[in-house]
């Protein structure tokens, strides 16, 4: 899996299909995002080194060619297909020191949420039958 | 003569199958029409056709809509527009879909607001005969209605005017440099109706848009509401809180496309004769996170 270094020596793995942003958050690490849906522009880094693509439509008002032929990287939607160094612009990465603990111990894994799509079709689990004798 | 409310916010979406997702199953608004990479919505309290389209392609704000109460109230607005120097464009029906003809006025931020005062009316879903008080299988959320929409203008003390000056709106509650008379206006709450606000202007860059909002019945909707939030992987921007300005209660969130939205409810009951309640910037935090008191610079930082 790619690697997200971030200058001068934070390196974090990513899993497969995660973005610059969410894999830094796994791991613990924050710095200034806005929306986190491509929308505002705040998350925006330079990217130093490494290729990313964007597997949803960026608007150009938010991420223009010109950004990203020179190197501009939008972080809540770039997804690395190699190992990527990036520039934060301004602004130090902080840490949180507890996700930063944790996640020396074990990565966590979490199910994708269940979204819920349109008019409800109930479906109960079965409970366990009690004696059907009685 | 007035304008009524807030009829319809039109805005920009990077992926329209995600808007989707977003607006219908997890908002629970009503897909109206789909047409032409446009869909419509509208919640389930609204007899009007529509409150919301969304149009794929970029982020942000097409244009609102606001509705009047009589159709001669046009001619009117569209004069003292003129007068008060914005460009004013009248537009036929159909132009809109299933909106009559009215005017296209850009205000001076950029921005741009429509009048008119027909549009197509279908009803809601428990109807007007013995009505029951709210649709069986709600979806999601469940909004009821649009509620209002908070834009940026480089001189919110013009388009403060202007709502005042040319559409008829009163001043709930203005954020001011000081108290002094001179005072620069930096923000301004407008109401139209009996809600606290159908407009709010802050200072920021034209043509932008900060939120527009749904208004949902009370507190535990609104915590509700933050359930399916975190169901969906909304990303919330802040809350659930209650505002100082408006004494609403709210959650900031973002749909797929980064536009900020609001679920907003409660607010006292505003009347035309309301003495402007003033806001200095040294207490602004309060004024909008009154709980919190701490505005993160997510919030005043990221318009689409
Ligand atoms: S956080 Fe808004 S575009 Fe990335
Ligand atoms: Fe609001």
């Amino acid at each position: 899996m790619p690697t997200v270094r971030v200058q001068p020596d934070v390196v974090v793995e990513l899993r497969a299909e995660e973005t610059v942003l969410e894999g830094l958050y796994r791991h613990g690490y924050a710095y200034r995002t806005g929306c986190r849906r491509g929308g505002c522009g705040v998350c925006k880094v330079d990217l130093v080194s490494g290729t990313v693509r964007y597997t949803r439509v960026i608007s150009q008002a938010v991420l223009t060619d010109e950004e990203r032929a020179s190197g501009t990287c939008l972080t809540c939607r770039a997804v690395p297909l190699d190992d990527v160094t990036i520039a934060l612009r301004e602004e130090e990465l902080s840490r949180n020191p507890l996700l930063a603990f944790l996640c020396g111990a074990s990565p966590s894994t979490r199910p994708p949420s269940q979204r819920a799509t349109g008019r409800p079709t109930p479906s109960i689990p079965e409970l366990p039958r009690g004696d059907e004798q009685r | 003569m007035s304008v009524l409310r807030l009829g319809y916010v039109h805005a920009r979406v990077t992926d329209m199958a995600e808007a989707k997702r977003h607006y219908g199953d997890t908002m629970g608004l009503y897909p109206m029409l789909e047409e032409q990479g446009r869909v419509y919505y509208k919640g389930w309290d609204e007899y009007d056709h529509h409150s919301l389209v969304l149009e794929e392609g970029g982020v942000g704000l097409v244009k609102l809509g606001y509705k009047v109460a009589d159709p001669a109230d046009i001619e009117l607005y569209e004069k003292r527009a003129e007068q008060f120097g914005c460009l004013v464009e009248r537009m036929s029906t159909g132009e809109n879909r299933e909106v009559g003809d009215g005017i296209r006025i850009v205000l001076p931020s950029d921005h741009v607001v429509e009048l008119y005062h027909e549009m197509t009316l279908v009803g809601t879903e428990v109807g007007t005969h013995n009505p029951d008080v709210f649709p069986r299988h709600l979806v999601g959320v469940g909004a009821p209605r649009i509620d209002h929409a908070l834009i940026t203008a480089e001189d919110p003390g013009l388009a403060d005017r202007f709502f005042r000056e040319v559409l008829g709106f009163y001043a709930t509650e203005r954020v001011a440099t000081s108290l002094d008379d001179d005072a620069q206006i930096i923000g301004s709450w407008l109401s139209t109706s009996n809600t606290p606000h159908d407009i709010a202007v802050i200072g920021g860059p034209n043509g932008k848009l900060h939120h527009f909002a749904f208004q949902l019945a009370d507190w535990s909707d609104i915590k509700r509401a933050g359930g399916l939030f975190a169901m969906d992987d909304v990303p919330v921007d802040v809350g659930p809180t209650q505002h100082g300005i408006t004494r609403g209660e709210t959650i900031y969130y973002f749909d797929p496309s980064g536009n900020r939205n609001e679920v907003f409810s409660g607010g006292y009951l505003a009347f035309p004769d309301r003495p402007t309640v003033t806001w200095t910037v040294d207490e602004l935090a309060k004024g909008i996170f009154y709980i919190g008191r701490e505005l993160n610079d997510r919030f005043t930082s990221v318009l689409t």
